[in-house]
């Protein structure tokens, strides 16, 4: 085997990073619900583990639930406990 | 059915929830529209698994930085100026040729944000963050990845703070590619240890 065939197959690859701006959301409301816990870690003087820890929470507590709504549901409680707000969102 | 579906299709509950937070948090002045536009434009854009690729492709062609990558991941990954939240305690993995590394995370959906971006949906699914426990093999294997018998699978578990990456072994054959080309080489799961080079 030689070299340009290993890189004639690498590239036949769909799954090689050749740039960086693969679509990682489904839904514009995912972004926007990752960025928001992003900046409320880094506004409320958090540390990350502290949202991972409700994430991890949410994700048990409903194992079927779709990812990105138990992120929600993470970031809910994660304002919660970081008096950010009083109450929940839950609608 | 409207032309311009995108725009009729009924809102969600957790649109709305999403909402509600979003105007708690600007209400809080915690955050602005621009602040959560410049965090998605970065996380589409900026992060992803080429920043990976190119630590991989340094440590395959510069022995010092491979030796520094395995020793402290974090410290050497941000020497090329990658790093951030999910960032903080890198380890990497080597496969050899006896050994496959292969990385999950049981709780959530840990992942090493800083060199391969945001998870793929499957990796954050139930099936995956169980199965790879428990058949890692019969997994990978029906993932496209067969990994010959008598090679030992590792799977490493990042739920605890540590966020690893895998360093594939090197293929054959691409003794003579330079640094990009051989970052080239190198796909996103592959670093997560669910391809083989």
């Amino acid at each position: 085997m030689n070299g340009s065939s290993i890189l004639d197959a690498g590239l036949a690859d769909p799954s090689l990073p050749r740039d960086n701006g693969a679509l990682v959301f489904d839904a514009p409301w995912q972004g926007r619900a990752l960025a928001m816990a992003v900046l409320a870690v880094e506004r409320t003087g958090s540390e990350w583990d502290d949202f991972r820890a409700e994430l991890i929470g949410s994700i048990e507590g409903e194992p079927e639930r779709p990812y990105w709504e138990s992120w929600v549901v993470a970031l809910d409680r994660f304002l919660l406990a970081t008096h950010v707000i009083a109450r929940t969102a839950t609608l | 059915m409207s032309d311009d579906h995108h725009h009729e299709r009924p809102r969600t509950p957790v649109e709305d929830r999403v909402d509600a937070l979003e105007a708690l948090m600007t209400e809080k002045g915690l955050l602005d529209p621009a602040a959560i536009d410049s965090v998605v434009e970065y996380y589409e854009h900026a992060v992803g698994p080429l920043n990976g690729a190119r630590v991989v492709a340094r440590a395959w062609s510069d022995p010092e930085y491979h030796d520094r990558l395995l020793a402290d991941g974090t410290s050497a990954i941000a020497e090329l100026g990658f790093g951030g939240p999910e960032g903080d305690h890198m380890v990497v993995v080597e496969n050899t040729e006896q050994v496959h590394n292969a990385v999950v995370c049981t709780l959530c959906s840990c992942y090493p944000w800083p060199v391969l971006g945001l998870p793929p949906n499957w990796y954050k699914n139930a099936p995956y963050r169980s199965r790879m426990v428990r058949e890692p093999r019969v997994l990978l294997a029906e993932m496209g990845c067969a990994v010959p018998e008598g090679v030992e699978i590792r799977v490493w578990d990042s739920s605890a703070e540590i966020r690893y990456l895998v360093l594939p072994l090197r293929p054959t054959g691409s003794e003579d590619l330079d640094e990009g080309e051989l970052a080239a080489l190198v796909s996103r799961d592959s670093m997560i240890g669910v391809a083989r080079l």
